[in-house]
């Protein structure tokens, strides 16, 4: 059994506090993504679970044991862990074979035995007929692999990985997402996983965490955090989003700018924010609210026409099919249909989107 | 209809770029080039036809075979202890969380500005197997019937050398360790392994090729110093093929000459090898994993060996520069040097003679001035190189680059040899006697520490900076003064250092390329600590060791810490 639990860690190098009273239960064979922008501290997360960074306060627990805090520490190399590094990291003085062979040659084990695991873990990784070659001759994807095999060949319970796919083009990382899925469900370990790809860590995850500024914002599953975010941040980070500045009162919220309004018995009362997903706004009658506003942009993308209308000062992505382009001229009037909303109290302030490195 | 393939008018070309580097080759083909050559021939055509008389004459001397061999084992020695103690040091500083770290790295780094025969000056003050400081310190604390140590030997000759070479291993081995990404360690330490296995099994194997272009960097240098060996080997009649060819030059006959011709070819010979096997063989191997993020360096925790450890390097600091450096400097202001140093014994008598006595002013004047000139065309044409190396496809711009770096990897004595014999008249050139001669010796030496650092430094300049000056509307020219010039200025300011202080204080090839009216600082110095006064001599070493710290001061002020030595 390898859970991970993490109870109330903080790290701060120095002054600066990186990550704020982390604290979270990662269940065994569960798929974990740490899912922020980049210095939110999510790698800092990782590294501590490896060992590589020491928490300033809390605790880490792998499984049973304590492998951080009161009082212990057990180096990396006594966790039992794989990890794949963002770079890889894979020694370019060894072999494939030989890379991918070192956590059981550290470990002692017999030749054989060595020889069969190392053959094994490459057929799952697509290497096998590349074992002799170094990796100065392989491809980006294919060192991304050697580096996969060597974490997995030991078959450690608990998987990390930093940013696997950063550094792969599109299409590979896709196909990418799709292994490592498989691997982990054909191995049966527990994986976390850094990202700053929200669309890689919907598609993969059991649940997510969503972090920002060393401070967590929401742990769900995929459906939660998009369906429900948990503020304004996760709203926005996780997906695309409009806001719409406006004020609650009698069921109603008036939009600013606005002489409209849509239907609302919510809890807030008093200034708001009206979150709106483009795919639930709607050129075409779809039941939902009706409002007015002009055409300012249109994009046409292939499979979707993405149209910015301007609605009493304020912007609204819409996502519109793609045979409507033609019908679609910059500047005209429309009326969009709103079927699906979120509402969020408004404390003045304008920067839960930004980034702060 | 397609459009016309034809190519425009034939028109000449003039690409102003093209002549630069056809400009520079011509110097360095003139200056470098054809003396090193005719150097070569003039040991195997000494009689005007093809003969190895000359060879079989020298080496059948013994004593020169004796040199040759002194050579060779006090280079490899010191090549061999070079590297056990550079290796530990740089990871120790580089990749733990040894105390001081940061001031033992200065103090490693500074040791390799100063001039080595200031070692040699030291030890020799401390280790005469009769009246040595520590010597007879040692012979006192352990009661030995005799001081223990002789400087005068190989083992004393070995020792100076170790100590003021393997600085130039732990700069190289530095350097690599920082490329090194540090994920490759934590993979390492993630599959399991300790740190010390991951120092074995990761660190040491993917350090190799540095560790042997170190290894060979470190045997050069020794083979070809002067300095101590002449200090310290000359009074224990110990000689190397160095001091042989000085020898043989002061001899002053052709027959002299030609043997000094004959041991300066095997000199170069070695070093041209080694510049072959760094550059062609090593060069290839060097493994690149400079990485994107996380480069902050992988901190191993010495745990309990920590105090222990930084005790050891701190002992070690105090003996290799501390103590020498100190005894320098103390030596300056002793009266009688057989007496300790006390207040009846102190004075200042040397620091004012060095500050007023004319033929010391008038060789500091001469070092000055060829250092300065020195410096600054070599930064010049480091620049220009610099820039053609790093923002341009000009055809050839590899060829000076090369002939620079094979001139920086001659022996200072094959380089000056080489220019007395064809600079004095008999090709057309005369600049022998006069400090022009000086000036090249020192530009073909050093150039090449000045066009390295500009050269690192203008790599990491996006070129989308020099782009956006272009499309504004500047030409090459405005845009290198506009742009590049003012974003590389501390590089170009270290760089200029790095060429002036060694031709500052040079001794090899000023011995041989002085004349009465062109002595050189270095000389000085070397005439006073051999034959008047070592306190003197003392003196000016230390002005030029406070020199060195005020240059290296300088340096890190301007470039915030980047840059030192």
């Amino acid at each position: 059994m390898a859970s991970i639990t993490i109870e109330h860690v903080t790290k701060a190098f120095g002054d600066v506090v990186v990550l704020k009273d982390f604290h979270e239960t990662i269940q065994d064979k569960e798929f974990v993504t740490l899912l922020g922008p980049s210095g939110c501290g999510k790698t800092t997360m990782l590294r501590m679970i490896a060992g590589f960074e020491k928490p300033t306060s809390g605790l880490i627990k792998i499984g049973d044991r304590v492998v951080s805090g009161n009082g212990t520490f057990v180096p990396p190399e006594k966790r039992g862990i794989g990890m794949v590094f963002q770079s890889y990291a894979v020694w370019p003085h060894m072999n494939v074979f030989d890379n991918v062979a070192y956590p059981l040659k550290i470990a002692k084990r017999p030749k054989d035995e060595i020889k069969k695991k190392v053959e094994r873990v490459l057929e799952t990784v697509h290497l096998s007929q590349y074992a002799q070659r170094f990796p100065m001759q392989l491809s980006g994807g294919q060192q991304q692999r050697v580096a996969l095999a060597r974490a997995l060949v030991a078959e450690p319970s608990v998987l990390l990985l930093d940013e696997p796919l950063s550094n792969l083009d599109a299409k590979l990382r896709e196909s990418m997402r799709f292994e490592i899925k498989q691997i982990q469900r054909e191995y049966g370990i527990t994986v976390v996983y850094v990202t700053h790809d929200q669309t890689e860590a919907m598609a993969m995850s059991d649940r997510i965490v969503v972090i920002n500024r060393g401070v967590v914002q929401q742990v769900g599953s995929p459906t939660e955090v998009y369906r429900r975010p948990a503020n304004q941040f996760v709203a926005d980070f996780v997906g695309t989003i409009n806001f719409l500045k406006g004020e609650a009162k009698g069921g109603r919220i008036e939009l600013q700018g606005l002489s409209q309004s849509i239907p609302y018995d919510g809890m807030y009362k008093g200034k708001v924010v009206v979150a709106i997903r483009p795919e639930n706004v709607s050129l075409l009658p779809n039941g939902g609210q009706p409002l007015n506003g002009r055409l300012t942009n249109t994009f046409y993308l292939g499979d979707i026409t993405d149209c910015r209308v301007d609605v009493g000062g304020q912007h609204l992505r819409v996502i519109a099919n793609s045979r409507s382009y033609d019908t679609l001229t910059e500047g005209q009037e429309v009326t969009v249909y709103v079927d699906d909303f979120l509402v969020y109290e408004d404390d003045g302030r304008d920067d839960h989107t930004q980034i702060v490195t | 209809m397609q459009p016309s393939l034809a190519p425009a008018k034939k028109e000449l070309h003039f690409d102003i770029k093209w002549l630069i580097v056809a400009a520079i080759v011509a110097l360095l083909l003139i200056f470098e080039v054809f003396p090193l050559i005719y150097l070569v021939l003039r040991s195997v055509f000494s009689t005007g036809r093809f003969s190895i008389e000359a060879f079989q004459r020298v080496y059948s001397y013994e004593l020169n075979w004796e040199a040759v061999r002194n050579t060779l084992v006090t280079a490899t020695l010191s090549m061999f202890f070079g590297i056990m103690i550079a290796f530990p040091l740089a990871w120790l500083v580089g990749r733990t969380n040894l105390y001081g770290k940061k001031f033992f790295r200065t103090l490693f780094v500074m040791t390799y500005m100063v001039p080595p025969y200031v070692g040699a000056m030291a030890w020799l003050r401390l280790l005469n197997p009769r009246v040595g400081t520590l010597n007879v310190f040692i012979q006192k604390l352990l009661g030995l019937p005799q001081p223990p140590f002789n400087i005068y030997s190989i083992g004393g000759l070995v020792w100076v050398l170790t100590t003021f070479y393997y600085p130039y291993a732990f700069i190289t081995i530095s350097r690599a360790m920082e490329k090194m990404d540090p994920s490759l360690e934590e993979a390492s330490r993630i599959s399991g392994a300790s740190p010390l296995k991951t120092l074995f099994t990761v660190t040491l194997p993917m350090m190799t090729p540095s560790i042997v272009a170190a290894a060979l960097l470190v045997f050069v240098s020794a083979a070809s110093c002067y300095g101590i060996p002449s200090i310290i080997g000359a009074p224990g009649q110990i000689h190397t093929v160095t001091t042989r060819i000085i020898d043989f030059v002061y001899i002053g006959s052709q027959e002299g000459l030609t043997d000094a011709t004959t041991l300066a070819v095997f000199l170069m010979l070695i070093s041209n090898a080694v510049l072959y096997v760094s550059t062609f063989v090593l060069g290839r191997r060097q493994y690149i994993t400079v990485s994107g993020k996380s480069t902050r360096p992988n901190i191993v925790d010495l745990g309990r060996w920590r105090i222990l450890l930084t005790v050891l390097v701190a002992l070690f600091s105090i003996v290799i520069v501390v103590i020498p450096f100190v005894t320098v400097a103390m030596t300056s202001v002793t009266v009688n040097m057989g007496k300790p140093l006390t207040a009846s014994n102190f004075t200042w008598k040397f620091w004012e003679r060095i500050m007023t006595r004319e033929s010391i002013l008038h060789s500091a004047k001469n070092s000055l001035i060829s250092g300065t000139i020195a410096a600054t065309a070599g930064i010049v044409i480091s620049l220009t190189m610099a820039y053609l190396l790093v923002r341009t496809n000009v055809k050839g711009k590899r060829i000076p680059d090369f002939l620079i770096t094979m001139g920086s990897g001659t022996p200072s004595i094959v380089i000056a040899l080489a220019l007395i014999m064809t600079m004095s008249g008999r090709f057309g050139i005369n600049i022998y006697n006069t400090l022009t001669i000086m000036i090249v010796a020192y530009m073909i030496k050093y150039m090449l520490m000045g066009m390295r650092t500009i050269v690192s430094a203008m790599a990491q300049i996006h070129p989308s900076l020099e782009e956006a000056s272009q499309i504004s509307g500047a030409g090459w020219l405005r845009v290198l003064k506009d742009v590049t010039i003012p974003l590389i200025g501390p590089s170009v300011v270290a760089g200029w250092f790095l060429i002036f202080m060694p031709s500052f204080y040079e001794l090899t090839m000023s011995t041989l390329l002085y004349s009465t009216d062109t002595k050189t600082l270095g000389y000085e110095l070397f005439t006073y600590q051999t034959y008047h006064s070592q306190q003197t001599a003392s003196a000016l070493a230390t002005a030029i060791l406070l020199m060195v710290i005020v240059v290296n001061w300088i340096l890190n002020k301007l470039t915030k810490g980047e840059f030192s030595i």
